[in-house]
Parts: structure tokens; C-alpha cells; sequence
């Protein structure tokens, strides 16, 4: 399958009592349950172990739902050193269940539909697509910013986009409006159909309301994005990175708690030294170490974190809009809610589109 | 009352006469309500210097950077790099100096004694104010801080919402200093290892299961390190920048170099990376709780460093952090030292 398509139009709307989900999850027990959980004081999108206790009642979660689709560790294939000659190769792709994600919030639904673009095309990534193709998304539209940081309609998102989604849920008092957008969406209202009553024209309208009210309650901007890829293209060599970087301590935390940023390594595990055993694993990488662009010769084009933010800036606003016309940004703001020095991603944007 | 006026006049001072050639302070976040450090080099910007509980950041982490950039220059700035330390921070300093890392005469410290206060927790501060949105944070005198919300003006007990550390901190003014800001009234802390009775109670079996559970969350981001000013080697045992390689390796040594960990998100290499970062840290941590606060999954790393601080105030009664010319603890050893726990 490529890339899923959004239809518009002839699409399913029903009214769910919010106390009745935990009887339609339970419902659907094809599927594995993944949903926020509440870990400490931050949430997690985790398979729920028991699907009644489901629970979305949260804000976001510190990383997002791609884990479940490209995750942090896959093993491609194992290998061990054969009796004659060789090695016997045992190829390793996911069967996992099919899997429902409750709680998608709609900054995350379309940074899925950027990493389709990215393993997608001409070369299909087996791994990715045999998850994404057994994955539905249920999302849930953000009536209130859940970060002081979100920046979705900068970017060309909404707090009530339904790009990428199967199902959206609207949260109104005791009720979600629920409005299926696919085929897959369809399918898993029609499971407990009984569940479900038809909206009222006044529900749609409160739905409309609470959208604009949503999008007027995003604080954060960036008003002349569409002149940032042009702007950025005449700023590699610039002292502005430099500058900007100056406090960035080299962790990992804004592009591996990014949504979109899908950059990885592959590596063989060794378990064994006689007979050779092991295994090919992808893991994340991640654009702000110093091995990721270190060359066997000795030479690191990226030596410092100037480069680094920078090829992080870039890659989002500039290379990314070059090849597929769209940011590798939906605007969620896990890096600068979570950048342990403050680094602000909409501050920089800003300030280069002030040049 | 640390005075920020007398500070600022302090650093301009410094700028002007070109005694420091940056002053690494705290600076207000126009976006958020915590500060944000700031590297300023000219007197025209000391005005962005701030001093208020939110000033978390162990600023002496760039003092490592401020070397490394020398030491990647070829004519290098002979001035001097000022900085504003608290207690903890200025402990860093100490470390860095014992072990011959950096020289006392690179370096200014502007000190700030936290008094009888701290910084805060961001979590446990958002928690009491639920929901509220924070404009603004200072110092109380009655040991209160004073939250400026969107709800109008609170006071909060320190005890609430201050950092753990600062609980238990006994170095809550800097240790060494080119000059200070603020009174030098030492805390008086009962019990400064409380933090661990809960982990210490647990047996063999409960601790390994919290651990795992722990260190299974966490997601390699390395932040833990990337924020500690004590993690300055070269090269770390996490990074394959091998130092032995270069355009002239042949590709059969390249082949051979010791892999010392995954990079996969297991167990077992979770596990090595937060050993190897425990051990690193024994004898060397100073409690600024940089790697817990910058930790995004919240994994409670300070409680790994506080109990190897305990061990070593224990067994040897050492404390890091506090005399630039005492020995380290892990390369110094005394007649006296127990060896009983040695099997």
C-alpha cells in the first residue's frame, strides 16, 4: 500500500459517550491496544494491558507514537556461521498484531504521514510498512494547546487536522464526536456499531466552534515561514548557527523526542564469537552526536554542535521542503519543551526569517 | 540578598577592563518561564542577567566547552572566562580544578550564595501551581518563593517546590570564588543522604526490579552526560569516534576496535551506559542534579550518584568538590582506608 489516502467528504460522523470507549476498545480484540499511560508525571504511548482502563485524558506524551511504527531497535536478520561455508541468514520481519493507537494527537498523525514519504517512494521499507499497514489512528483533536510551546499552525497543521488519521475523536463535555476518515476507520466503529448514535446538527456546530476557538488559543508563531526555506539557503556558511548553539550541550533529546526526524544506524550484534552469531539492527540515530557523521578516514564534516543545529534547521526547513514541498516540522514543540537549556526551534525560525 | 545590581556592575567592570572575555550567566526566556543560560560579551548586554530560582543550570558544563574552543583556535583568548556559580556549580569548578582540567587563573567566578533557598523543580513548581501559568519566579525572604501566575501573585513554601538537591544541599554558597553575592549562612542540614532511605530499604530483588524498570525507559539520549561538567573525556565510551583512526589506520586495526556497547535500547546496554556513568562519577559527583532535572523520561539517575557520594563519605570520609588540592578519591589512597568490603 503507499501512502494512505484521506477521503474527504463521504466520511462517517457518530457521537460516542466518552464513558462508553473503554466498552469499544474492549471490543476490539483483534487488535492491540496502545494508548497514553501516565508514567511518574509524564505520559507514554504504551500496548495497554488491560484496554478497559483506557484513559485520554492527558496532554502529550514525551515521545511520540512513531516508536510503534519505526521503532527504537528492529532486527532486520540473524545470522550465524554455517557447517560449510556461509552463513544461514533467518530474515526477521514484524508480525506483530494488528495494532489500534487511541489519542493520536494531530501533530503526530501528520509527522507519520512525512516518515511515509521518507520510507516510502520508489524504495518501500518492508519494516516500516508491514507496521504502518497494520497500525489504525485514532486521533484526538487538541481543543486546548497541550504545550505552552505547540506551534502546529505554523507549519501548515491544525489542532483539528485529520491528516494521517483513521478516526478523529472531538471531546465535547461527556461526549467525542467521532468522525471516521478511512476505510480501516469504518471498520473499527462498525465492530460496535451499537455504541454509536448519530450527531445532531448542533453537534457539529460546537465541533466548528471549538475548532476556531483551538486554533486562536496557539499562542506561538511563525508569521513568514514561507520565506524561511529561501532564506535558509543563503546561511550555511553564517556565524548565526554559531551563535544559536552556543548553550546546546549535544544530547539527543530534540530529534529523538521528534515526531518526524527518522535518521538511523545499522549495525551487527554479535552474541557469539565461535560459531559467529548475531544479529542486523536498525536503531535510531540521531543528527546531534559526534559519531553520526564521523568518516572512517578520521574526518567529521559536523565536528561541532553549530553544524549540528544547523543540519537540523536545514534538514526540517530547507532539504526536506526541496524534496518533498512540505517542513519536516508539524509544530508539536516536544524539542523546545524539552531542551534541557532552552534552545527554541520557533525563536530560531523566527530570527532567520527577521534577517 | 543576592543584589543583581552589584552583579551586573561587577561583570560590566570585568567586560569593560577586559579582565573576562565572556560572562556565562542566567538570561530570561521571553517563551517560557524558565532562564535560560546566556553568554554575554559586551557591558551593553549585562542587563539581560538574571538571578532568580529558576536558575537551575550548572553552568560550569561550559567551562569544558569554553576550553575545547581554545584549545580548537589557533591564536586563543588569553582572558579570562567569567561565570556565575552557585554553591553546587562552584563544587564542579573544585573537581575540574583537582584534576588539573582547567586553571584557576582562566577562569573568574562570580559566586551567588542560594541563602537559605534553591532552585526549583520545574515539575513539582507546575504541579502546585496546577494549571497556572508562570510569569515570573523570585527569592522570598521568609522561606517562600514568590510565583508571579496569570492568577495574580503566590507565595509558595521553598520546601514545595525546591529542587531535591537543594533539600539536602550543605554547600548552598560557592565554595571558591573571585567574588560573592549574597549571604554566606551555611543550611543546617540533619540528613543529607534522606533522598536514599527509600532505595537503601528495598531488598536485592526490589531494587534490581526498579532499576530495570528505570533503565528500560530510557531512550539513550545521552542528556544525562551531555549536561554532567564531570563528563569531559574526549571520547566516550557511548561515541565510535575511535581516536586511534585516522587517514592512515589500515582498515584491519579499524576492524578490531573494541565495541564497548550497543547502541540498541536493551537492557543489558542501558544498563553498561548507566554503570559506566556511575563509576565515572564516583568520588566526582557534586549533587548539582543536572542529569535527573534534564532527564526526559524521568528516570531518578541522582539517586545512583548520591548513594556512590554516600559511600564515599562513609568509607573514606571524602567529599568531592570542596578542596582544589586534596587528591581524588579514586586515585589516592591512605593507610587508614577500610578494606574489609575488598573480597
Amino acid at each position: 500500500m503507499k501512502i494512505q489516502k484521506i477521503l474527504l467528504g463521504d466520511k462517517m460522523e457518530k457521537i460516542l459517550q466518552k464513558k462508553a470507549l473503554p466498552d469499544w476498545v474492549t471490543k476490539l480484540k483483534d487488535y492491540q491496544i496502545i494508548a497514553p499511560v501516565q508514567n511518574e508525571s509524564h505520559w507514554d504511548f504504551q500496548i495497554l494491558s488491560h484496554p478497559s482502563r483506557i484513559n485520554l485524558d492527558y496532554k502529550n506524551t514525551i515521545l511520540s507514537p512513531k516508536k510503534f511504527i519505526f521503532p527504537q531497535r528492529e532486527v532486520f536478520f540473524r545470522f550465524r556461521s554455517g557447517e560449510q561455508s556461509g552463513y544461514d541468514l533467518q530474515e526477521n520481519l514484524p508480525e506483530e498484531k494488528p495494532a489500534v493507537i487511541f489519542g493520536v494527537r494531530p501533530c503526530d498523525a501528520k509527522a507519520l504521514t512525512l516518515m511515509d514519504k521518507v520510507f516510502g517512494g520508489d524504495m518501500q521499507d518492508p519494516y516500516y510498512w508491514k507496521r504502518r499497514n497494520a497500525t489504525i489512528l485514532v486521533g484526538l483533536s487538541c481543543n486546548h494547546p497541550p504545550s505552552d510551546n505547540c506551534f502546529c499552525t505554523s507549519v501548515n497543521g491544525s489542532p483539528f487536522s485529520r491528516e494521517g488519521l483513521d478516526i478523529m475523536l472531538t471531546e465535547m463535555g461527556d461526549t467525542y464526536f467521532v468522525e471516521s476518515i478511512s476505510k480501516k476507520g469504518d471498520q473499527l466503529i462498525r465492530q460496535a456499531e451499537a455504541l454509536f448514535k448519530n450527531p445532531k446538527e448542533t453537534d457539529k456546530s460546537e465541533k466548528k466552534q471549538l475548532k476556531s476557538r483551538a486554533e486562536k488559543e496557539i499562542s506561538r508563531k511563525i508569521p513568514n515561514i514561507k520565506n524561511t526555506p529561501s532564506k535558509l539557503e543563503t546561511m550555511f556558511d553564517s556565524d548565526f548557527w554559531n551563535e544559536e548553539s552556543l548553550s546546546c550541550i549535544r544530547c539527543g533529546i530534540c530529534t529523538y523526542l521528534c515526531p518526524t526526524c527518522h535518521c538511523f544506524d545499522i549495525n551487527d550484534e554479535i552474541k557469539s564469537d565461535f560459531p559467529i552469531e548475531g544479529e542486523r539492527v536498525r536503531t535510531w540515530d540521531n543528527c546531534q552526536f559526534p559519531d553520526f557523521t564521523m568518516h572512517s578516514s578520521g574526518h567529521n564534516p559536523r565536528p561541532d554542535r553549530a553544524s549540528r543545529l544547523r543540519q537540523r534547521i536545514l534538514h526540517k526547513f530547507q532539504y526536506f521542503v526541496k524534496l518533498y514541498q512540505t517542513y519536516q516540522c508539524t509544530g508539536c514543540g516536544r524539542c523546545v519543551s524539552q531542551c534541557p537549556v532552552g534552545i527554541d526551534i520557533i525563536e530560531i525560525l523566527n530570527k532567520v526569517n527577521a534577517r | 540578598m543576592v543584589n543583581l545590581e552589584d552583579l551586573k556592575m561587577e561583570a560590566r567592570r570585568l567586560l569593560n577592563d577586559g579582565t573576562v572575555k565572556t560572562i556565562i550567566g542566567y538570561s530570561r526566556n521571553p517563551n517560557g518561564m524558565m532562564s535560560v543560560p546566556v553568554f554575554i560579551t559586551t557591558a551593553e548586554e549585562v542587563d539581560r542577567l538574571v538571578w532568580d530560582p529558576t536558575c537551575v543550570y550548572n553552568l560550569a558544563r561550559f567551562l569544558v566547552d569554553e576550553k575545547r574552543k581554545n584549545q580548537n583556535t589557533s591564536v586563543p583568548d588569553k582572558k579570562k572566562t567569567g561565570i556565575i556559580l552557585k554553591g553546587c556549580d562552584s563544587r564542579a569548578l573544585v573537581v575540574l580544578l583537582q584534576e588539573e582540567y582547567l586553571k584557576r587563573e582562566d577562569v573568574y567566578v562570580l559566586g551567588v550564595s542560594c541563602e537559605n533557598s534553591g532552585v526549583i523543580d520545574q515539575k513539582k513548581l507546575l504541579k502546585k501551581v496546577s494549571g497556572k501559568k508562570i510569569k515570573n519566579l523570585a527569592f522570598g525572604t521568609d522561606g517562600k518563593i514568590i510565583v508571579d501566575t496569570d492568577g495574580g501573585k503566590v507565595k509558595i513554601p521553598d520546601q514545595d517546590v525546591l529542587a531535591d538537591r537543594c533539600l539536602e544541599c550543605q554547600a548552598n554558597f560557592p565554595v571558591i570564588k573571585d567574588i560573592s553575592f549574597g549571604e554566606e549562612i551555611k543550611k543546617n542540614i540533619q540528613a543529607p543522604f534522606a533522598s536514599l532511605d527509600k532505595m537503601e530499604s528495598l531488598s536485592g530483588d526490589e531494587k534490581w526490579t526498579f532499576w530495570k524498570t528505570q533503565l528500560d525507559k530510557c531512550i539513550r539520549c545521552y542528556a544525562c552526560r551531555s549536561v554532567c561538567p564531570m563528563c569531559y573525556c574526549e571520547e566516550c565510551v557511548v561515541d565510535t569516534i575511535h581516536f586511534a583512526v585516522n587517514a592512515d589506520t589500515p582498515a584491519q586495526e579499524k576492524a578490531q576496535k573494541i565495541k564497548w556497547i550497543e547502541k540498541s535500547p536493551i537492557t543489558s546496554e542501558n544498563f553498561v551506559y548507566h554503570m559506566v556513568r556511575a563509576m565515572h562519577l564516583a568520588g566526582r559527583c557534586i549533587d548539582c542534579g543536572e542529569c535527573e532535572r534534564v532527564c526526559p523520561v524521568e528516570i531518578p539517575l541522582r539517586l545512583i550518584n548520591k548513594k556512590l557520594e554516600k559511600e564515599a563519605k562513609e568509607l573514606f570520609d571524602y567529599e568531592a568538590g570542596y578542596d582544589p588540592e586534596q587528591p581524588s578519591l579514586v586515585s589516592s589512597y591512605r593507610d587508614e582506608d577500610p578494606e574489609d568490603f575488598i573480597r
